[in-house]
């Protein structure tokens, strides 16, 4: 019938099968859709079904000029809405051959990092709810504020910041930044200890995610997932350290990885990351030289024709974008290579004999964006 | 263009002049004659030989010599008892505020703030009240909204579902003594019948969710059927230290026999696996699967919208009210506060009066006050987990009822068997170690 | 029972936040103050300053109707359309400036960044909601009206925790 071959089940066991639907309108599950089939409570087959947010994000990118993208192309990951135009960023500079000031580098890293950990909050806020935890859907939501609270000082705009720019950011940080950043990035990291005893070390918790979801390092590497899901099943790849871009190849920081490969470990990776983004930024904010923070372009800046590929660790994993170019002020083609869309075939090897309860703490454990996915 | 219509003052008029007429109209034919009729001729209980109806017992209601006497009158009816005190009325209202209660308390642990702004403009006092009237604003768009029907669903069931959860939720209370008198079935067997009651939930729960026709509430009524029916075998049991110490199954007799000790003391593990249980048959977070949101999107209640949902919410807090009450009477003492009576003080008032008429006693008065006060305490520790654990999954779930809190409950009877025995509390009080 | 004590600690942290400042904005009571005074962009050096994005505010004395702004949102919301003023400045030969519909703007400040003449900045003033999509879109008279917005709270942080005050 058609059916792909993790949804085909035998034919003796056809009539206690039970197919469910957990699709785009479930409050489990994102604009995504998940057609599982259930054996009382043992899933035995799961299709992951994504498509329903599709807008034709790199096609509409060929209608518009570089610096026009700038707002088109940060929407797809609208959380984390720097660290999906860095890669963009950086090739065009490849492209064109436009240089970045020193200055600039540090505050993208400043801004790439603050996003991940504005990410991770809002990540760490819906696994807490999916696993029915209410104050764990509270506490990072709330905390999530100081980050934006600094990102809108920055940037002039809560969520959609559009700073990135080919050639540097788009305007300097204002004059008590780093007062107000150190302090609250100090009462966040303090927030941060509070997350650890009632969510990380709740035996409950632990009772759902310990051992639940196991991904062995060589299935992570076979079914090519990236991020924070392949640094917990044992494999140490970091983009940041292996190709590092801007300023990473200067600053002090360490990747994690842990070697459990279940879902406790994917959901202990980010509160790690989320210490580790604070370290950075404020490395960053004592490394930073000054100067200026853009290099000044026409409005229609172009390259010769070429081809770039820029990768990026962005907060759920590798990032990567494609650019050709033919010569003109707009993009001849771009491909985003996103790491939500690369975590799909881990779904259904993963849920395949798991129970149903497990379900939610697969499926978003594997950091999975539905609008990112569809572009 | 704009959709919004020019105001006309000729339309205006027109429509005030179109509603005066016929509130006039209505009014002078069909709700004056109604009034007549109810005022005159509904026949009211007998009061000193005189026939009465509602004029009559209005007019004595101003004079303080014969109305204080009516309403002394009315606080000894089983129908108030049943209607008002401790009854519907009073668990209804007991569970609004814990409704309001919970939606304050958890927002206040997670750092945030609960309902705000029901009530806030309404009176210049309501700025400190923070949504106190956020229930009453639930409850209108409850009232408003409408009750969808699925396709295919079992229509008497689906309709009749809710309202017997909520019939099954008041029956529990009518055991419960609230005060010393004050309860409104004083039977022999009472626990018995509260167990009784408690063996009806999963099975609405499971007709809810079949009568929806739906997958969402089959998965959800299962799961509900599953852990209630585990559950309900370790409730028995951690009561059964408390029969054995007390001897009776009268819950009021109960209540009268922790006046010693409170048997929480002499029984911890036997309190804290019913408040487990209790939690289990309520479900609450960590046990509410039956409603797990991000699975099942809401359970065996998925289909229910509008009132129905409302009255579903209504049984569901009124039940835990109602545990919550069974737990103070079983456990905590009942009505008993721990100080004695003679703490107040010799110029004491000897009860509460209104124009001479004795209502309540001192002793009734300071019983039901501590009665709703450990009441409430015991609701707010009820609520405290959701606030802090996340759902548990099913295997566990009935992996830990049906091993360990069974466990527990027997290691619950063997220690009520041995004070028993010891002679420390049991049916007669404390006397020396028994012999064999 | 590790279970057990891993459960106390939950408990202790959870009733610990019981004890420390709601953190929530009660917005319209309370308002945030935002830095500076607005995005604003300058030519000469190629570089924006620090400020909120929220609505614009046209400088009638500068614009001089070069379209660049209306060219640069083509390409992202096409939100911004010239119209004809009834006055004429002495800058302004084609008597034309952008009105702009705040229900297709992104507010990403791209068309400040695109004006060559100091005519186009943003402000603080995010309150722009309206009954009927034609009262979203604002006019160059509407426009060059400085808004009062008033911000009142920022984030405190003392040792009792986090909160808008």
């Amino acid at each position: 019938m058609g059916l792909p071959p993790s949804m085909q089940v035998e034919e003796s066991e056809e009539g206690r099968i039970l197919t469910i639907s957990v699709g785009p309108q479930h409050p489990g599950s994102g604009h995504f859709r998940l057609v599982v089939k259930v054996d009382g409570d043992i899933i035995v087959g799961a299709d992951p079904d994504p498509g329903y947010v599709h807008r034709g994000e790199e096609k509409m990118c060929e209608y518009r000029n570089y610096i026009q993208n700038i707002p088109h192309l940060e929407r797809p990951m609208i959380a984390d809405s720097c660290g999906i135009l860095y890669p963009f960023c950086l090739g065009v500079e490849d492209i064109a051959n436009i240089p970045v000031p020193e200055r600039a580098k540090y505050i993208r890293v400043i801004l790439a990092e603050l996003n991940r950990c504005i990410f991770e909050l809002y990540w760490l806020g819906i696994y807490g709810i999916f696993l029915g935890h209410s104050t764990m859907f509270m506490w990072p939501m709330g905390d999530r504020e100081l980050l934006i609270d600094l990102a809108e000082a920055a940037t002039g705009a809560r969520v959609t910041h559009a700073y990135f720019v080919p050639g540097g950011v788009r305007n300097d940080l204002p004059e008590n930044f780093k007062e107000r950043a150190i302090r609250q990035l100090d009462y966040f990291k303090h927030r941060l200890d509070q997350y650890k005893d009632i969510f990380y070390n709740n035996p409950l918790f632990l009772d759902r995610t310990k051992g639940v979801g196991v991904l062995s390092a060589q299935d992570a590497i076979n079914l090519g997932v990236t991020g924070p899901v392949l640094r917990a099943s044992g494999v140490k790849h970091d983009i940041r350290k292996i190709e590092p871009y801007d300023v990473y190849d200067q600053l002090d920081f360490e990747a994690y990885s842990m070697n459990s490969g279940d879902s406790y470990a994917r959901a202990y990776i980010p509160l790690l990351e989320m210490y580790e983004s604070i370290n950075i930024i404020k490395q960053c904010l004592e490394k930073m030289p000054s100067g200026s923070v853009r290099t000044k372009l026409g409005p229609n800046p172009r390259g010769a024709a070429g081809e770039s590929f820029k990768r990026v660790e962005a907060g759920r994993g590798e990032l990567a974008y494609y650019l050709v170019s033919d010569g003109t002020p707009k993009p001849y083609r771009v491909k985003l290579s996103v790491p939500s869309f690369r975590q799909i075939p881990a779904m259904p090897h993963l849920l395949k004999g798991a129970k149903l309860a497990d379900m939610p703490a697969i499926y978003w454990s594997l950091n999975y964006w539905p609008v990112e996915a569809d572009r | 263009m704009a959709t919004v219509q020019e105001f006309s003052f000729a339309e205006f008029v027109k429509s005030i002049l179109w509603l005066t007429f016929w509130i006039l109209v209505i009014f002078t034919l069909i709700i004056l004659p109604i009034i007549f009729i109810v005022l005159f001729y509904v026949p009211a209980p007998e009061i000193a030989g005189i026939e009465m109806n509602p004029y009559l017992l209005l007019t004595m209601l101003v004079n303080p010599e014969i109305g204080a006497p009516l309403i002394n009158l009315t606080l000894d009816q089983p129908l108030f008892r049943v209607m008002v005190f401790p009854g519907f009325t009073f668990a209804a209202l007991f569970a609004t505020a814990i409704i309001f209660v919970e939606r304050k308390f958890l927002a206040k642990m997670q750092v945030r703030v609960g309902p705000y702004y029901a009530g806030r403009e309404v009176f210049w006092w309501a700025r400190s009240l923070e949504g106190l009237l956020q229930m009453l604003a639930d409850l209108l768009k409850l009232l408003g909204k409408e009750v969808i029907l699925p396709s295919g669903a079992d229509k008497p069931i689906f309709w009749a579902a809710p309202v017997v959860l909520v019939i099954a939720s008041s029956a529990l209370i009518a055991v419960i003594p609230a005060g010393p008198g004050w309860v409104i079935a004083d039977i022999d067997v009472g626990l018995l019948v509260v167990f009784a009651i408690l063996g009806f939930f999963p099975l609405t729960a499971l007709l809810a969710s079949w009568a929806s026709n739906s997958k969402y509430p089959f998965i959800g009524g299962l799961r509900a059927l599953h852990q209630m029916i585990a559950y309900e075998i370790p409730l028995i049991l951690s009561v059964l230290g408390v029969v054995i110490l007390s001897g009776q199954l009268n819950l009021s007799k109960i209540v009268a026999a922790q006046e010693p000790y409170w048997y929480i003391l002499l029984l911890p593990i036997g309190a804290f696996v019913f408040f487990i249980t209790a939690l289990a048959e309520l479900e609450r977070v960590p046990f509410d699967l039956p409603e797990a949101e991000s699975e099942i999107v809401a359970g065996w209640l998925t289909e229910y919208s509008g009132m129905s949902y409302g009255l579903i919410q209504l049984a569901s807090y009124i039940k835990l009210y109602a545990l919550a009450g069974l737990f103070v009477t079983l456990f905590l003492g009942g009505w008993m506060g721990p100080l004695p009576l003679a703490f107040l003080g010799p110029n004491a008032p000897s009860g509460v009066d209104m124009f001479g008429v004795e209502l309540l006693t001192t002793q009734e008065a300071v019983g039901i006050l501590w009665f709703v006060v450990k009441t409430f305490g015991i609701s707010v520790l009820m609520l405290l987990p959701r606030g802090i654990n996340p759902r548990i999954r099913i295997d566990i779930l009935l992996r830990t009822g049906w091993a360990k809190l069974i466990a527990l409950s027997f290691i619950n009877i063997f220690i009520a068997l041995a004070l028993l025995y010891l002679g420390v509390a049991g049916p007669a009080g404390p006397v020396g170690v028994i012999s064999p | 029972m590790s279970g057990a004590s891993g459960m106390f600690k939950a408990i202790e942290s959870g009733t610990k936040h019981l004890i420390i400042r709601r953190f929530t904005l009660r917005y319209p009571e309370q308002k945030l103050k935002f830095v500076g005074d607005g995005y604003q962009f300058d030519p000469k050096m190629g570089v924006g300053i620090a400020g909120y994005k929220g609505r614009h505010i046209l400088y009638h004395d500068k614009c001089t109707g070069c379209q660049l702004c209306a060219i640069a949102c083509e390409g992202i919301a096409e939100a911004i359309g010239m119209v004809k003023i009834d006055k004429t400045w002495k800058h302004n030969k084609k008597s034309i400036m952008p009105q702009i519909d705040y229900g297709k703007c992104v507010f990403c400040g791209l068309c400040v960044d695109a004006c060559p003449f100091y005519a186009l900045f943003m402000t603080d003033d995010y309150e722009l909601a309206a009954y009927t999509k034609e009262h979203l879109i604002y006019t160059p008279d509407q426009l060059s009206i400085k808004p009062k917005y008033q911000g009142n709270v920022e984030i405190k942080i003392d040792d009792q925790g986090a909160t808008h005050g």
